[in-house]
């Protein structure tokens, strides 16, 4: 089965970022490895997540002799002491955590450098899986609030088959974008009819907490809001008018996938096009530099 | 003198009092001066909610029902703490199955803010809880 061809789709689908994975130094010599122990790499999806690799990595680690016979749901990882959220994507917490801005003068900090843990799992800060497909299940109750936000139920993604479901998990986790596409299109393209809300989340720098708002795609004369004016309605003080400011550099901006979308793109069409594969369109907002 | 030189606020003296007056009107549209975005951060970080929402809570199969199903939680709190919540008011322990959903329609994660719940998926006021003690709309 083959998805519509969406070369934009495609291409935030194939978005890769190379991680260099290292032990923590501590909890390696407790873990009883005897030299230091050499970093893993890979390049991962962003839209992937990061139990999707953790067996990969542990073998890895095991591998170089580290004593390790825990569950991998006791494995988590963090970035300059900030553990990292499991079930968001991994281009997500990328653009979060770095915070680096796509336009600016210096090079991107690749390959991104995170820390893995198998001990003391912070259960004050990250939610502790309960079962092994635990991701599948965040993954999916993320689509159905997503549909839920687009039609005020789940009717959308119940009505899809048992099949088509499963598809949904299995061409994320396989990589295989036409499985998940010629899915997904089903949920985005919301059988042509405009959401009544556009799920959308916005993240902010320094631990701000998430904000997320029934976000209607129209204004009360049916016309279409841009990404601009939403951001504007949202946040008003950071973005004080939809349309790009002229001192670009030391204006707030939005980060999708690493890049900096146009202000004047309809925000429908930035959900059908540049939603995760959660079905949600997830905005770091980046301080001037 | 020196100090003169450096205040902005100075070199446009003969037109402060018309530049106070359109601020003064357009203040939500046009702010002449940018206000600094750290400092607006500082704002949206200390932004707790105070307020409190209303959760009312449908037990669905066999899971018990609650005498009194509605409760005001604080807005600020994350899904977690709901969660926490009802485990007390049933007596279950952290290993009894207990799951909850929104309207009958998907599961939030533990870490999502509960005043994002109400103000996306609230009916007439009361974000609508179901629970069961197995998993009802994977």
């Amino acid at each position: 089965m083959t998805a519509p061809q969406n070369p934009i789709t495609r291409a935030i689908w194939d978005g890769t970022l190379p991680i260099k994975f290292s032990l923590d130094s501590t909890e390696a010599a407790a873990l009883g490895a005897k030299a230091i122990v050499e970093p893993y790499f890979i390049e991962a999806p962003r839209c992937s997540y990061f139990p999707l690799w953790t067996s990969q990595i542990r073998k890895y680690f095991v591998d170089m002799a580290l004593n390790f016979i825990g569950d991998d749901a006791e494995i988590w990882y963090d970035v300059d002491g900030t553990p990292l959220k499991w079930h968001y994507p991994i281009g997500l917490l990328y653009d979060l955590h770095t915070g680096y801005r796509p336009d600016s003068n210096s090079p991107p900090p690749l390959p991104w450098p995170v820390t893995v843990h198998f001990k003391n799992f912070p259960a004050d800060k990250l939610i502790k899986a309960q079962a092994i497909d635990a991701t599948q299940d965040f993954f999916m109750s993320m689509i159905k609030e997503a549909d839920f936000l687009r039609n005020g139920s789940t009717k959308k993604v119940m009505n899809l088959s048992k099949n088509d479901q499963t598809q949904l998990w299995d061409g994320l986790w396989s990589k295989n974008y036409d499985r998940f596409w010629s899915v997904n299109y089903r949920l985005v393209i919301n059988d042509g009819q405009m959401p009544k809300n556009v799920p959308m989340r916005i993240y902010l720098p320094d631990n701000c907490p998430v904000i997320q708002e029934p976000i209607s795609p129209v204004d009360e004369n049916g016309n279409q809001l841009t990404l601009g004016d939403v951001l504007h309605q949202v946040l008003p003080e950071l973005f004080p008018s939809p349309l790009p400011s002229e001192n670009a550099s030391a204006s707030p901006v939005p980060v999708i996938h690493g890049i900096i979308p146009q202000l004047e793109i309809p925000i429908v069409w930035a959900s059908q096009n540049l939603c995760y594969p959660d079905n949600f369109l997830h905005i770091v907002v980046l301080l001037g530099i | 003198m020196s100090s003169a030189n450096n205040d902005p606020t100075l070199l446009h003296s003969s037109s402060t009092s018309s530049l106070n007056t359109s601020l003064a009107e357009n203040t939500t549209q046009t702010p002449q001066t940018p206000l600094n975005p750290a400092a607006i951060l500082e704002k949206y970080k200390g932004k707790k909610d105070p307020n409190k929402v209303v959760v009312r809570f449908r037990a669905i199969g066999n899971a018990p029902i609650l005498k009194q199903p509605f409760f005001k939680i604080t807005a600020s709190n994350k899904f977690q703490v709901v969660i926490q919540f009802l485990r007390n008011q049933l007596n279950y322990k952290a290993s009894d199955p207990l799951f909850l959903y929104v309207n009958s329609a998907f599961s939030p994660a533990p870490d999502e803010i509960v005043s994002n719940l109400h103000k996306c998926f609230s009916t007439d006021g009361h974000l609508i809880i179901n629970y069961c003690t197995s998993a009802a709309w994977g």
